[in-house]
């Protein structure tokens, strides 16, 4: 779970670099961005649940 | 750039760790204050050593060599390609002492960051793992992101490379403040919580135990902030004596606005005001401030740090109640929280300016590339490092204080009472 978590912060740093190389708007790449961040919280919120879960097991 | 002006900003500099040491091991237990106060130091001795060794070849500076990569018709700029040990530093300054102020700050900055992950593993965190993590910080992650921000990095370059303002970071609070914040998370989560902290099925109170210099740390922290904000200002952003003198009043108001924003919210909240969280608040409002510290007016300033202070103090309950992360200083809540709301709050105050959406484009690419690239890049090498290096000390030494465990002797040996003291003479 926290690969895929990792996986899902790169990949949303990815899609903000490519909005930067493919995108020449800045509405277009604001929207991009934006939507590379959600999936990069995405991802930290995966390693958040997969930590409280660990956490609330070792009570 | 005047050169006086930036000697003295970095000289300053140091009282911002002073203060943040004090605020962390007075935030800790008793029985751990001597151990946080070496960590604290051995933090900064081991990331200026390690600065000047490896670092500061890769962090560079704006205008000297770098490793570059060629990419869709644009040329990246992506990691400073300076000589190691800073070999050449003496014959430099035939040309100028910049290169060598951007040392002196690299040094400084490096050492900042690499403090604020000690303040959320406080209390179990091993002296030898926070020397390690804090080499790691200051030789590879602090370097690199440096580079991208002040040392003519991509980053940096957004204007020539995507037509955009390039990403503004006056006064570190993205490159120290933030940059620390991630890492004081991945520790928190690796080493875990505090024995104690949750085990009656709900979060247990731990206070601190000397909230007297928490609160003197912050007076020192704020003469730091000064110098820090004006240090980095001048070396990288071309501020004039102007600014700084703005820079030197934003950073009060700053600390004031979120003092009294904290103050303010935890009376209302729980019928008296916090000291912790009021301490809390003034850090926070000066890592929010020092996003756009030379850019912003006043106003703005107060306001920026009136939401920093109010947040802070909602964002500390939710990670120890909801998400269970045991943070004896609050570091992840200041440093990562208010510097994250600091970096776009500026692009958000210059609404009015021209070209305000591009700046806040501008800012959260900065935010995408701190959350997106350098927090996994500080989180896998940390828990890596941690089965190389144990991070959490074991079961007995949590009980017993880091301070008889790994130091051999207590912060505080007259609260000890000995039998022989109640023997008649």
């Amino acid at each position: 779970m926290s690969l895929f978590g990792y996986l899902l912060m790169l990949s949303g740093w990815l899609l903000t670099l490519a909005s930067l190389f493919l995108l020449a708007g800045v509405g277009q790449r604001l929207l991009f961005v934006a939507a590379g961040l959600a999936v990069e919280l995405l991802g930290l919120g995966l390693l958040t649940y997969r930590y409280r879960a660990l956490q609330r097991e070792a009570r | 750039m005047s050169v006086n002006l930036c000697l003295m900003s970095l000289l300053l500099i140091p009282f911002a760790a002073a203060g943040l040491a004090l605020i962390q091991q007075g935030l800790g237990r008793s029985r751990s204050a001597a151990h946080s106060m070496l960590c604290s130091l051995c933090a900064s001795a081991t990331a200026a050593i390690v600065f000047v060794l490896v670092g500061s070849a890769w962090m560079g500076f704006a205008g000297g060599a770098a490793h570059r990569l060629h990419l869709a018709g644009r040329t990246i700029d992506w990691l400073g390609a300076e000589p190691f040990f800073a070999a050449g530093i003496g014959s430099s300054l035939l040309a100028g002492p910049y290169r060598a102020l951007v040392l002196a700050y690299g040094i400084f900055a490096a050492g900042l960051a690499a403090l604020i992950p000690i303040n959320s593993g406080s209390d179990r965190w091993r002296l030898s793992a926070v020397a390690a993590a804090s080499a790691l910080l200051a030789a590879g992650i602090f370097p690199l992101f440096g580079h991208w921000v002040w040392g003519g990095g991509w980053l940096a370059q957004l204007v020539p490379l995507f037509g955009l303002p390039g990403f503004s970071d006056l006064g570190g609070a993205a490159g120290i403040q933030v940059l620390g914040g991630l890492g004081a998370l991945s520790v928190a989560w690796i080493v875990g919580p505090r024995q104690g902290k949750y085990s009656e099925g709900v979060a247990a109170a731990i206070p601190g135990h000397n909230i007297v210099q928490v609160l003197f740390g912050c007076m020192l922290a704020l003469i730091g902030w000064i110098g820090l904000e004006s240090a980095t200002s001048l070396l990288f952003y071309g501020a004039g004596v102007g600014q700084i003198a703005l820079t030197l009043v934003n950073a009060m108001l700053a600390a004031s606005s979120g003092c009294l924003a904290a103050m303010l919210t935890t009376r209302l909240r729980y019928r008296k005001p916090d000291a912790s969280l009021s301490a809390n608040g003034w850090i926070a409002g000066l890592v929010a401030g020092s996003a756009g510290c030379a850019r912003l007016t006043c106003a703005e300033t107060i306001l920026i740090a009136l939401v920093a202070g109010t947040l802070v103090t909602f964002l500390v309950e939710t990670l120890e109640l909801r998400l269970l992360i045991d943070d004896p200083g609050g570091a992840i809540s200041v440093h990562l929280g208010a510097g994250l709301w600091g970096m776009l709050a500026c692009s958000l105050f210059a609404s009015g300016r021209a070209g305000w959406v591009a700046l806040l484009l501008a800012q959260l690419i900065g935010a995408a590339t701190l959350l997106g690239a350098i927090f996994p890049l500080i989180h896998i090498s940390h828990r890596l490092l941690n089965r190389l290096i144990p991070f959490r000390v074991d079961a007995d030494g949590d009980w017993q204080g880091m301070d008889i465990r790994e130091l051999g002797a207590g912060a505080y040996p007259e609260f000890v009472l000995h039998a022989d003291e109640f023997t008649p003479r």
